[in-house]
């Protein structure tokens, strides 16, 4: 009988908490009915045989999913590490870069210091590319877990049973109307970086000259206290845009919804960026003076002039990005001759 | 080839095992009868896949189990529900109307190669 208590061992290592007695008990009487009286030890092997492998036998009665992420969500999987892990490399280089570049250094170290920075940069890159694969690979197994229940095709109601009539919910969409991936995963990028460049300004932007020691970061350009003090308004514009660019790829056209999306979006950027380049502590005095002996005015000139000239730019891109955004809905909706036949 | 006919030929089965245990279980079977029951009229059934099938079928409700223990070796009886009751007869209805036209269309097939 003991090759039947180790073939039992074999599955109850593996079966389900929950009914572990139960099933053991139906197994082993199961044994026993194939079995004449007083088997033999070769008789009790040929029957085991026929049982099967017991981890096989176990595996039957799992109820959980033998896999970590299952195809249901497996695309979705992909494509969010692929768009969050060169964000998140990106954040990590930049800020790296930032702690990195302070003063000056002397010819020697430079390349010391290149070398720590590339050294430390893999290393980063290489931790956060784990990070975002462990966190996004455990969100999506709970995913996969919690949802088991919706399982059989059984439980799909005749209610929601599909009819033509559904198209009119889903939008055909024309090329010229279309959003691409790319042009999401741009967002977020670009979202990324001036986010990460914006709190880390004081090490990031300024002036650097070759002074015959290397490259020397003489001052940075903006007063980081004064860029904290707007940090409601940023993260308010960052939120926005993250939340533009997750509508964008939701509807995956320029829709009426995500034209205004957008326009507010900028409108609102725009403002607050203004509002921000115009406060007249934002400038650093020893980069207002560099800039005036570099130009040969004086520093009252710079101040006034700087500023607006940063704005007015800031300006054209935002009204280019609405007309842009306008143009293509506009375009879109005169091609669609599908959905006037729906309107 | 032959792993493509192997799994190609377990998708054909699975849903005609399911149909083929719920016609056995109109008289109350434990899962050994059950196995030569169905063995009995040439089907075969990997242990493996019968018993967590039954436990399945009970876990939607069609059907219910119970221990008998006045023997000596105790055993767990299946049997249909009401609800398992009328789930079959849809199926099997479904079944002999589907093997009728897939008979008539494969017949179609032989007398064209004729």
């Amino acid at each position: 009988m003991r090759w039947i208590d180790v073939y039992l061992q074999e599955v109850e290592r593996r079966l389900p908490e929950k009914n572990r007695e139960d099933i053991l008990l139906e197994i082993r009487s199961t044994i026993e009915d194939m079995l004449p009286e007083n088997p033999t030890e070769e008789e009790v092997k040929d029957t085991l045989q026929e049982l099967g492998d017991p981890v096989k036998l176990a595996h039957g009665y799992s109820e959980r999913p033998m896999h970590l992420i299952g195809p249901r969500y497996y695309d979705t999987y992909i494509s969010l590490i692929k768009m969050i892990l060169p964000i998140a490399i990106t954040i990590s280089l930049i800020t790296l870069i930032a702690e990195n570049i302070m003063g000056s250094v002397d010819e020697g170290n430079l390349i010391m210091m290149i070398l720590a920075i590339v050294g430390e940069g893999v290393w980063r890159v290489i931790s956060v590319g784990v990070q975002v694969f462990f966190w996004i690979t455990i969100i999506f197994a709970l995913l996969e877990r919690v949802d088991l229940g919706i399982d059989g095709e059984d439980l799909r109601s005749q209610r929601k049973k599909w009819v033509p009539e559904d198209l009119k919910k889903v939008a055909h969409v024309p090329k010229k109307r279309a959003i691409s991936q790319w042009e999401v995963y741009g967002a977020f990028l670009w979202t990324a970086i001036w986010g990460t460049v914006y709190f880390h300004a004081d090490h990031l932007l300024g002036i650097y000259e070759n002074q015959g020691e290397g490259l020397t970061f003489i001052t940075p350009a903006l007063n980081q206290d004064v860029l904290i003090s707007y940090w409601a308004g940023v993260v308010l514009v960052i939120g926005l845009e993250i939340a533009l660019a997750l509508y964008k790829l939701l509807k995956k056209e320029w829709t009426k919804g995500v034209v205004w999306f957008n326009t507010i979006q900028e409108l609102l950027s725009i403002g607050i960026f203004v509002w921000i380049i115009t406060n007249e502590r934002l400038f650093q005095p020893a980069f207002i003076g560099y800039i005036a002996d570099l130009f040969g005015v004086n520093a009252a000139q710079v101040e006034s002039g700087l500023a607006w000239r940063i704005a007015a730019i800031f300006i054209i891109f935002a009204v280019w990005n609405i007309m842009d955004g306008w143009i293509k809905y506009k375009r879109g909706v005169r091609k669609t001759k599908l959905k006037h036949e729906f309107e | 080839m032959s792993q493509l006919l192997n799994s190609l030929l377990t998708e054909q089965r699975r849903g005609n095992l399911t149909l083929a245990v719920l016609s056995q279980l109109r008289t109350p079977q434990y899962g050994y009868s059950l196995v030569k029951r169905l063995e009995d009229s040439g089907i075969t059934i990997e242990q493996s896949t019968l018993y967590p099938l039954l436990r399945r079928l009970e876990k939607k409700d069609l059907v219910t189990s119970s221990w008998d223990t006045s023997e000596s070796r105790p055993r767990k009886y299946y049997v249909l529900s009401d609800y398992g009751e009328g789930v079959f007869q849809i199926l099997k209805e479904e079944w002999k109307k589907a093997t009728n036209e897939l008979f008539r269309l494969l017949e179609e097939e032989n007398n064209e190669m004729d």
